[in-house]
């Protein structure tokens, strides 16, 4: 097969084709590179030489053609392609046609396809031979054809009367089609076959007739075969081997069909009609000669070819001998750059120029300038490599990028009389003139923020888990350095602002980095033996605290736009906090007041910001102010939108909710991984301090019906808690604090620090602090102490005294930390009781209300508002004045239900003095429910005559 | 076995007596209300039946499904087979519903009962429907789902009641079955399907004349109370002690809960009733000046000599407000009623409960 379409396209008989074939090939991508690369030649000139018309057409000739090939090999999914190719391609050449009328070619295709689907659709042994996507595509063509064929119905028909008539109109514009499908036209007749395979006779007819009695058994294989054969015997010339192709296959489907009529007659008339096509054949042939000279007269299709792969070979920058000045490089240069961002300028191609150039100037010594600039150059169009702005930088390109940077660094440290700046015009450039210090365009810091930027995006599209992360992670180094040396580079040259900026991308590549060495120095204080080591670590570099300190005040003093002050601030605040230096980051994130107005600032800061106040939280949690820790992450926890807030991921559920656009958008705004906050960290840091204020505070307001939740988070986690059907063991960290929560609400600290502090939660989060064993120390007290404080608000209703030995024992305490909380809680008045300072002891006054006094209480508080809504129907129906000291006399029938306000007063009247009268005398927990065998506790007495009082008062139904 | 217990002994002690409140004999003192004021009205009198037997078979069929499949807040449910005798309702059977679940959302019911009926009737059972019974959860059962099937049943049967069965009480020591039936004059409200509040106005209903109770009577077999006889000696005292237990704040707690949930409701349906009036007076007002302003067009044409304006339909002008239905806030108010009777009652044998030990404990001392 493939043989056969090398032989069509490349045949030397058919040279026009192959013309035709150049004349397309350049109209793609190449051209356009042509005119910016080879300047000097002049060959644009001669580029447009056809009609649109003419292109057109040879679109639809070509792709007709393709389908003929696709035929005869009985390639129907090939040929389905093709056919919609080629509907598209008539789509686009409508206007044409709508000029020049419907071409009989194509006309002709339509025909012929449609015959030819028929045959071997009807052809079912052929059929159940197809392979499957054969198949497949036989029936879509066929329906497709059908449908499509309806539009053309009377160009068809007409065609199908009077094919040689068409045959011959078109015969001039397209001699390739005009064959086949004459052939095809006279297969329709049914004649074909019969003259074909006379005409075969006379070369190898034997031998496909032999074939065609095979092919009733195999049919493929014998195609194939007959293929061979064909090549073989004529293979003078391609025309007349595709020919047969068509002839026989359409022999075999007529013998196949049985409907052959082969009589005498009709074999004279159709051997009279090759004689003429034969005639007609020498005459187009002679005619396309001209046409090919003609061709190669207007225009010298073949050179054009030639300068293709311009990119491949060396390119020519100078004629030869040229002397190589200032005026000629910078030129070239502006030559190079006037095709930058252009369409189709081919940018690897550029840079590889502009790195040619640099050479070349260095070779000639043209001067630093010179190379400054074309460098300045070449670091542009690395950056303008990618068109699009999502899409990051090759790893080699990074490389050169880097490499270029550094080179640059280098010639400018070298060379401290070249200044570059942006504000230098073009005009006002003094590149060579070695007597005036040297003036460059271009700025240094713009490019190393882009080169900054470019990192970030390399970053951002790596697999963090991957190896490839690692690798890129490496160039970081190298990142900061640039930034140091155009820093130390700025410090001697630039603007104040131009150090601001330069000092922003400092800071931003250090606030995130723990100062590993500068908190092991701090872990061992300076002592003689050491020194030496200290001294050591001292050279290697400054501390990350100073740094930032010296940098950030800069900033702070010198910079006027509010953004890199912003950022400064909230990057000093993170480095502190990371430092564990809790009240110098919270007293400058105050002072900033920055959380007045962070919602105008733009997002990535805002994101920044988020960053910042976590790891406040974070911070505030490890110095033990678990308050603090809470307030801080309480906004973004509560929102259930960490991951989001902190531009550590997307979250899936908003797809809907944004566009493609702005995913685009917020994926550019997305942290790199390693500047990542750990977010199970992060939740957990948050559920335990949540756990730690509102597990004292519940058991305080146990009974409180406007108790309000301190944090709704953390509720939630207990209800789904609370919803589990068979309770484990925990697993996860949100079960261990849940369990733990359930272990402190009794009291149990010992339970509640096995559940926080175990190996699990361990390798989960705590080991994750720089101090663990701190954060744990710290931790354990914290959890004896509130343990303490939630037990004394549970339990302090049993006790008439609890001594704070006993106390201090069971939370493993010392005696004056327990004396300072019981104090403290009295001071609040958390806690109704007073110490007894001799005996040690707690006594507890007893004067809270019990549950069921509680209960009467909020009762009696939902009656009053009832008869108030009561009243107000009443007053509706009596008028305004209605006081309800007349209820007796109210109580309409048509309000069945309701009761006499007064009564109900009288009910809440007895309620409602508070505090409550009653002083019941102590119980102990172990003594509930089996009062019956021991002393009555008169809490019940009070309790059961309250509701006594109720109910004896309790509204009567009263009725007119 | 308490309940068979207390019927037979009215009075005989502690728990009886709470009992004898409930379920004994001949009394009627559990009524709604106080003195059966609004009984005596609508009254029994209206009925045939005048009382209820239950079979000591049904009772603990009833307990034995409610300790099987009823658990919390779900109540039970089942059908009551007996025949009318006199002026007396005998339920001599009874069989479970099958619990709902999701699954089974095409459960025939009503093929169910017929079947159960028929199959009954083979074995020689009585199977004449005289009502059904039901679960309930702290003596909350006046709802909207009682009401209905109620008054479906009473519909089809005249003589069909409800019995309401509270487990809780029952653990505590003392049997709670209390049968119920709509009085005629809800009947009537029922049958006209109009809650608004001139219906109910008209049909003079009010929550303590929605349902009427039915006096019970437990019969057992002389054997059966033989054995009790002996059981009674042989039990241990130590049995008994339950009954004096004086935790008691859970349960009232409980009740507390749900009779403040309750008031809530109740305070809610007012504001719905209120604003209902206050829309209904402004449209009043409105459809009033109106009226007023085309009375004096009117007059103005008049004296010009052109014809008056035509009429219009004020109603469609001016559409009232939809009156809130009352029937919600009738049961929310029969609700709080019961709940108010359980705590008056639980208090009052709690009190009496801790005068006596304290009584004791002073007598120990």
């Amino acid at each position: 097969m493939s043989r056969f379409f090398t032989t069509g396209s490349d045949s030397e008989s058919e040279s026009s084709l192959s013309g035709e074939e150049l004349v397309t090939k350049p109209v793609g991508g190449n051209y356009g590179k042509q005119p910016l690369l080879l300047s000097e030649d002049e060959e644009d000139t001669k580029r447009v030489v056809r009609s649109a018309k003419d292109k057109r057409f040879e679109e639809l000739t070509n792709l007709i053609r393709t389908i003929r090939n696709a035929m005869k090999i009985r390639d129907v999914t090939k040929c389905l392609e093709e056919f919609e190719l080629l509907g598209k391609a008539y789509g686009k050449a409508k206007s044409i046609v709508d000029k020049e009328g419907v071409p009989r070619f194509y006309i002709r295709i339509l025909a012929d396809l449609e015959d030819y689907l028929n045959e071997l659709w009807e052809d079912k042994e052929g059929k159940k031979k197809m392979n499957k996507n054969n198949a497949k595509a036989l029936s879509t063509l066929r329906q497709k054809i059908r449908k499509y064929n309806r539009d053309f119905e009377s160009h068809i028909t007409n065609y199908k009367q009077n094919p040689e008539q068409s045959a011959d109109e078109d015969a001039e514009k397209n001699e390739e089609d005009s064959e086949g499908s004459s052939d095809e036209d006279e297969d329709e007749d049914g004649v074909s076959a019969a003259a074909f395979l006379k005409k075969k006779s006379e070369a190898p007819s034997g031998e496909s007739r032999k074939f065609l009695k095979k092919m009733e058994d195999d049919e493929e294989d014998s195609e194939d075969s007959e293929d061979d054969e064909d090549w073989d015997t004529g293979s003078t010339s391609s025309d007349s081997d595709s020919e047969e192709e068509e002839g026989k296959q359409t022999v075999l489907a007529s013998r196949f069909l049985k409907k052959a009529p082969t009589t005498e007659e009709d074999k004279k008339a159709a051997e009279k009609k090759r004689e003429d096509k034969a005639k007609k054949k020498h005459d187009r042939k002679s005619k396309r000669l001209d046409e090919e000279e003609e061709d190669n007269e207007g225009g010298e299709w073949e050179r054009v070819r030639g300068g293709v792969p311009l990119v491949k070979e060396k390119p020519k920058m100078f004629a030869k001998g040229t002397e190589i000045t200032h005026a000629v490089v910078i030129k070239k240069l502006n030559e190079i750059l006037q095709a930058r961002g252009k369409k189709g300028t081919d940018r690897a191609a550029q840079i590889e120029l502009l790195q040619l150039l640099v050479q070349i100037a260095s070779e000639n010594n043209l001067g630093e300038g010179v190379i400054v600039k074309i460098k300045f150059n070449i670091i542009a169009s690395l950056y303008d490599y990618n068109p699009n702005l999502a899409t990051y930088m090759k790893p080699e390109m990074w490389q050169k990028c880097l490499d270029c940077i550094n080179e640059l660094m280098d010639i400018l440290f070298a060379n401290p009389n070249i200044f570059v700046g942006e504000n230098i015009l073009e005009e006002s450039e003094n590149l060579h003139n070695a007597d005036q210090p040297l003036r460059v365009r271009g700025c240094i810091l713009t490019l190393v923020e882009r080169m900054d930027e470019e990192f970030t995006k390399i970053m951002q599209n790596t697999d963090p888990h991957s190896q490839e992360y690692v690798e890129h992670l490496k160039d970081e180094a190298q990142v900061c350095a640039i930034i140091e040396r155009v820093q130390r580079y700025l410090e001697e040259k630039g603007t104040t602002e131009e150090i601001c900026r330069v000092y922003l991308r400092r800071i931003l590549h250090t606030y995130y980095k723990f100062d590993y060495k500068a908190h092991q120095r701090q872990l061992t204080p300076p002592e003689g033996s050491s020194k030496s080591e200290q001294d050591q670590a001292e050279n290697e570099g400054e501390d990350s605290a100073v740094l930032m300190e010296r940098l950030c005040k800069y900033i702070y003093a010198k910079d006027r736009t509010d953004r890199i002050r912003t950022c400064a601030i909230l990057c000093h605040i993170y480095h502190h906090a990371l430092h564990s230096r809790w009240y110098q980051a919270r007293d400058l994130m105050l002072m900033s007041h920055l959380q007045d107005n962070i919602q105008h600032a733009d997002p990535p800061v805002q994101i920044l910001y988020n960053r910042t106040m976590v790891q406040l939280g974070i911070c505030a949690f490890r110095q033990g102010l678990t308050k603090d820790a809470h307030n801080a992450l309480l906004d973004i926890q509560s929102s259930g939108r960490a991951k989001e807030l902190l531009g550590q991921g997307l979250l899936l559920r908003s797809l809907q909710e944004r566009n493609q656009e702005q995913e685009k958008v917020e994926r550019r705004r997305q942290v790199p991984f390693h500047l990542h906050i750990n977010l199970e960290l992060l939740e957990c840091v948050y559920l335990v301090s949540a756990m730690l204020l509102e597990i004292p505070y519940m058991a305080a307001h146990e009974s409180d019906a406007r108790r309000r939740m301190i944090s709704k988070q953390f509720h939630h986690q207990l209800r789904v808690g609370e919803r589990q059907p068979l309770l484990g063991p925990p697993e996860s960290m949100r079960e261990h604090v849940v369990a733990a929560s359930k272990a402190m609400k009794m009291g149990d600290w010992k339970t509640c620090h096995s559940f926080i502090i175990n190996e699990k939660m361990n390798g989960k989060v705590w080991d994750l602090f720089p101090e663990a064993d701190k954060v744990r120390t710290m931790l354990v007290r914290k959890i004896q102490e509130e343990s303490l404080r939630t037990y004394l608000f549970t339990y302090s209703s049993v006790y008439d005294s609890i001594s704070m030995e006993t106390l201090s024992d069971m939370f493993e305490l010392d005696l004056p930390t327990v004396h300072s909380i019981i104090s403290k809680m009295i001071i609040n008045e958390e806690l109704m009781a007073s110490l007894d300072q001799p005996t040690q002891t707690v006594v507890m006054h007893r004067t809270e209300p019990t549950a069921q006094q509680n209960l009467a209480l909020q009762l009696a508080e939902k009656l009053g508002s009832l008869v108030e809504n009561n009243e107000r129907v009443f007053d509706h129906k009596q008028g305004t004045y209605g006081g309800y000291f007349r209820g007796q006399l109210f109580c309409p029938s048509a309000l069945p239900g309701f009761w006499s306000p007064s009564c109900l007063f009288t009910v809440i009247h007895v309620l409602l003095p508070s505090p409550l009268p009653y002083r019941p005398e102590g119980r102990l927990p172990q003594e509930r429910g089996l009062h019956a065998s021991g002393r009555v506790p008169p809490a019940a007495v009070s309790d059961s005559l309250l509701m006594a009082s109720l109910l004896c008062l309790w509204p009567r139904p009263f009725s007119l | 076995t308490h309940f068979a217990h207390a019927q037979r002994f009215p009075g005989g002690s502690m728990a009886s007596r709470k009992e004898g409140a409930g379920s004994a004999a001949t009394s009627s003192s559990s009524t709604t209300g106080p003195a059966g004021k609004g009984k005596g009205k609508g009254g029994s009198g209206d009925s045939a039946v005048k009382q209820v037997q239950i079979d000591g078979l049904v009772v603990l069929k009833i307990i034995k499904h409610y300790q099987e499949e009823g658990q919390g807040t779900e109540v039970v449910q089942g059908v009551l087979l007996g025949l009318v005798v006199e002026d007396r309702l005998e339920i001599t059977n009874c069989f479970p519903f099958p619990q709902h679940t999701e699954d089974d959302a095409d459960f025939d019911e009503v093929q169910y009962q017929m079947e159960m009926m028929r199959s009954l009737r083979h074995v020689n059972i009585d199977h004449l429907h005289v009502g059904w019974y039901q679960s309930t959860y702290y003596g909350s059962f006046v709802t909207r789902a009682l009401l209905d099937s109620q008054f479906s049943y009473q519909h089809a049967i005249e003589e069909s009641v409800v019995l309401i069965y509270d487990p809780i009480k029952t653990a505590q020591g003392s049997l709670s079955l209390k049968a119920y039936r709509l009085t005629p004059k809800l009947m009537e409200v029922c049958k006209e399907k109009d809650f608004s509040p001139e219906a109910l106005k008209k049909g003079n209903i009010t929550f303590e004349h929605m349902f009427e109770e039915v006096p019970i009577v437990i019969k057992n077999s002389h054997l059966i109370n033989v054995l009790m006889w002996e059981l009674e000696k042989k039990s241990a005292v130590a049995d008994k002690h339950e009954l004096l237990s004086l935790a008691s704040s859970n349960h009232l707690g409980k009740n507390l809960q749900l009779l403040m949930d309750r008031v809530d409701e109740m305070s809610q349906d007012i504001v719905k009733y209120n604003t209902y009036m206050r829309n209904t007076s402004k449209q009043q007002q409105q459809k009033h000046q109106y009226q007023q302003r085309r009375q004096q067009e009117n007059m103005q044409r008049q004296s010009r000599g052109e014809p008056p304006l035509p009429e219009e339909d004020l109603s469609k002008l001016f559409k009232p407000p939809q009156p809130p239905a009352r029937m919600d806030s009738l049961l929310i108010a029969g609700q709080i009623n019961t709940y108010c009777q359980n705590i008056k009652e639980f208090t009052a044998q709690n009190l009496g409960k801790l005068f006596m030990a304290q009584a004791l404990q002073e007598y120990n001392n």
